[in-house]
């Protein structure tokens, strides 16, 4: 049997364990579910803060004293203003209501009121509105004077209010758009980034488990240690692609449970290389995240020895995944800047950039090249790490990371 | 390289192999050659080396010089699916079934998992452990423990087994068994290697043995060779016990009181002109015995004169 075969052959035995080990446990399903429960706290943390902002809309109001024909004015104009404002900055409820003979002293008590907040009020004419206000100037009050001159502008042309009638009509595009580009780009790298915390994060202790039940010896008298952290890596790679698949599926039919505007929203997702090629360089991509930050991560962690050094080594280890992240995430925003390149060039960051390039740029070859640069540091990874641990654990010597132990054999 | 380690009839030689950890030389110069077939005892005391050069032997550890050849290999890692291995520290997986965990070690040297299944429930039965092939590790007893990890050690029928200090940690039955083991393996054709502080099972196993202390070999042959080192003793009883004895028995011999008994060391030319002595003398003869001394007395003589010689045993 061929060294190559042979070496196949016991990565495979190793990654089957592993992988047994990991999916035919009760806990696997606690993680294999862990995305729900996130999303889960995520939607109580939502529904709560939607309360206290709902709860704190009905308490504000803003205030025109008009009178009624200016009045209908300033409501027929607030529609069409809040039409294209988004929830998150839409001005408190207008209420328009009739002058006294001191409007002035009408505005400041209806600005005093003890059972509503009120940013602003404004009276006077139209055209020469004052708007009292009682902390600094604000956007509310800069809506009412906006409403203000829209109310002054349809006096004088004498109109009541609007006087077109659209009518909105939604079509599919040919092409994607530069924003569906860059969406789907962003989308790239936070999915990628998602997964890849998740699974290679699980990588940096399962060498300590060897070393705490003492088999990491029978495994490197009858296996390279290469292929000790090969099979480990694809030992995960196999949970991970498990994790991935229910995922992708439940996610991939959400799209069937959606209303139809919000589904042609996700359609317009659309990656310049095309959606088959852009899933197939997603799935190589993640492959390759995977891989590299997992082999870092086995690498770094086989250098702890107790549930402790594991987590004292997590913590940089997330740091310096998040830097990746932003690094790609600034590269997605940026496509054809020089951060771009850097990220696409730095093996660590590359999977991320590359996958937000194939969903900004058409051109394929690059991708090619990437995925054998990408290859070449998982290569130069593990090496380095089985090296370490080589040293770390097979020898009289403590179990100490030592960066001599890079340089010599 | 492969070279031909029948024509030889030598399973492992190994010669000038050398390890240093932090300037410390742990293994210095060992030379051994293991004869195929035969059952080789590595004695020494604590820390003499002797796991170092069991694991650079089999590749877990390359030496800073020297060269070896295990099964006609030059890198003993293109021979690691004929060769078994129990390490000093045994470990398996807590989580796995102990059928399970000896088909791992199988498959880790190439055999395919159904029959390394197949053959675990038959060693098992034959083992008289039949009762726990479906009991996860983390249950099992640490001699049964360490009976399985033996187990999946051999599962493959290895043509070399190596074995660190397997007598430690076992009961006299376990350890019993764990020769009845040994001898098993060695009719089956395969030469075995072991390491061992404990004298009796390496008197009891070994067709040659290899003494190390200090990192350095210090004797190696037969078992009989080893305790043919020392000279015979004499265990001598007199008829008239009396205070003249000693000045009568051999000048350079070790010498012992024990009671009315003397024990001295036989010399070259043997014990008829001290015995005439000692009949001239009038104390007689109430009973003699002379015994070829046992290889922990030779261990004892050849790790001690290593120490005396001003290296850490």
């Amino acid at each position: 049997m061929s060294n190559l075969r042979r070496m196949l052959r016991q990565t495979l035995t190793i990654a089957r364990r592993d992988f047994v080990a990991t999916v035919l446990t009760p806990t696997f399903l606690i993680f294999l579910l862990a995305p729900m429960l996130f999303a889960s706290f995520g939607a109580l943390g939502s529904l709560g803060a939607r309360a206290v902002g709902e709860s704190g809309e009905d308490r504000e109001r803003l205030y025109a004293i008009a009178a009624p024909a200016d009045g209908a004015r300033f409501l027929a104009a607030d529609r069409l203003a809040r039409g294209f404002l988004s929830q998150e900055s839409l001005p408190p409820a207008l209420e328009v209501v009739t002058p006294d003979p001191d409007p002035a002293a009408q505005a400041r008590k209806l600005l005093a009121q003890q059972d509503r907040d009120v940013p602003a009020v404004l009276y006077g004419a139209p055209e020469q509105p004052h708007i009292v206000h009682g902390n600094a100037i604000s956007r509310s009050s800069k809506y009412l004077a906006m409403l203000s001159e829209q109310v002054a502008r349809d006096g004088r042309a004498g109109l009541a209010g609007p006087i077109s009638q659209p009518r909105f009509e939604r079509v599919a595009r040919e092409t994607s758009t530069i924003g569906g580009k860059n969406t789907a780009a962003g989308f790239a790298v936070i999915a990628l980034f998602a997964v890849t915390l998740i699974l290679a994060s699980q990588a940096v202790g399962t060498m300590a488990e060897e070393r705490s039940n003492k088999v990491i010896e029978v495994l490197a008298a009858a296996v390279p240690l290469e292929a000790v952290f090969l099979g480990k890596l694809l030992g995960m790679f196999g949970v991970a692609i498990l994790f991935v698949l229910f995922w992708g599926t439940l996610i991939g039919n959400v799209g069937a449970f959606l209303p139809s505007s919000e589904a042609a929203t996700l359609a317009g997702l659309a990656p310049a290389v095309g959606l088959p090629v852009f899933a197939l360089l997603f799935a190589a991509y993640f492959a390759a995240a995977y891989l590299l930050l997992g082999a870092v991560f086995l690498g770094i962690g086989a250098q702890a020895s107790t549930p402790r050094e594991i987590q004292m080594l997590s913590l940089p280890l997330t740091l310096f995944q998040m830097g990746m992240f932003a690094l790609s995430l600034t590269a997605a925003g940026k496509p054809h800047s020089w951060i771009a390149t850097f990220a696409e060039v730095f093996p660590f960051s590359s999977p991320f950039a590359m996958a937000a390039r194939a969903a900004n740029r058409p051109e394929l070859w690059p991708h090619l090249l990437a995925i054998g640069w990408q290859m070449l540091w998982v290569a130069l990874t593990i090496t380095v790490g089985a090296r370490l641990f080589r040293r770390g654990v097979l020898q009289s010597a403590g179990p100490k990371f030592r960066w001599a132990a890079l340089l010599g054999r | 390289m492969e070279s031909n380690a029948a024509a030889t009839g030598l399973a492992l030689t190994a010669s000038g192999l050398v390890k240093r950890f932090g300037g410390r030389r742990v293994v210095d110069g060992i030379d051994l050659q293991v004869p195929t077939g035969a059952v080789y005892g590595v004695l020494g005391p604590n820390g003499a080396g002797k796991t170092t050069t069991l694991r650079m032997l089999l590749g877990i550890i390359e030496p800073d010089a020297g060269h070896r050849c295990l099964l006609g290999h030059d890198a003993p890692r293109d021979a690691s699916d004929r060769v078994g291995y129990l390490p000093e520290e045994r470990g398996l997986y807590p989580g796995m079934k102990a059928r399970e965990a000896i088909a791992f070690m199988g498959a880790l040297r190439g055999l395919d998992w159904a029959t390394g299944r197949k053959r675990a429930g038959v060693m098992m039965e034959r083992a008289g452990l039949g009762d726990s092939i479906d009991t996860k590790i983390r249950k099992l007893s640490k001699g049964m423990a360490q009976f399985v990890q033996l187990l999946g050690s051999v599962v493959h029928e290895p043509e070399f087994l190596v074995l660190d200090e397997p007598f430690s940690g076992l009961d006299p039955v376990n350890q019993e068994r764990l020769e009845g083991l040994v001898m098993a393996e060695r009719d089956r054709g395969a030469t075995i290697l072991f390491s061992t502080h404990v004298m009796a099972h390496a008197e009891r196993l070994c067709d040659r043995l290899a003494i190390i202390a200090g990192g350095k070999r210090r004797f190696e042959g037969t078992v009989a060779e080893a305790r043919g080192t020392l000279p015979m003793r004499a265990h001598y009883v007199p008829h008239h016990p009396g205070d003249g004895i000693a000045a009568l028995l051999p000048p350079d011999a070790q010498r012992d009181r024990q009671g009315d008994g003397w024990t001295f060391s036989v010399p070259e030319e043997g014990v008829e002109q001290t015995l005439s002595r000692l009949i001239a003398g009038g104390f007689g003869i109430a009973g003699l015995s002379i015994e070829r001394p046992g290889l922990h007395d030779a261990f004892v003589r050849i790790v001690g004169k290593a120490a005396a010689e001003g290296t850490p045993a």
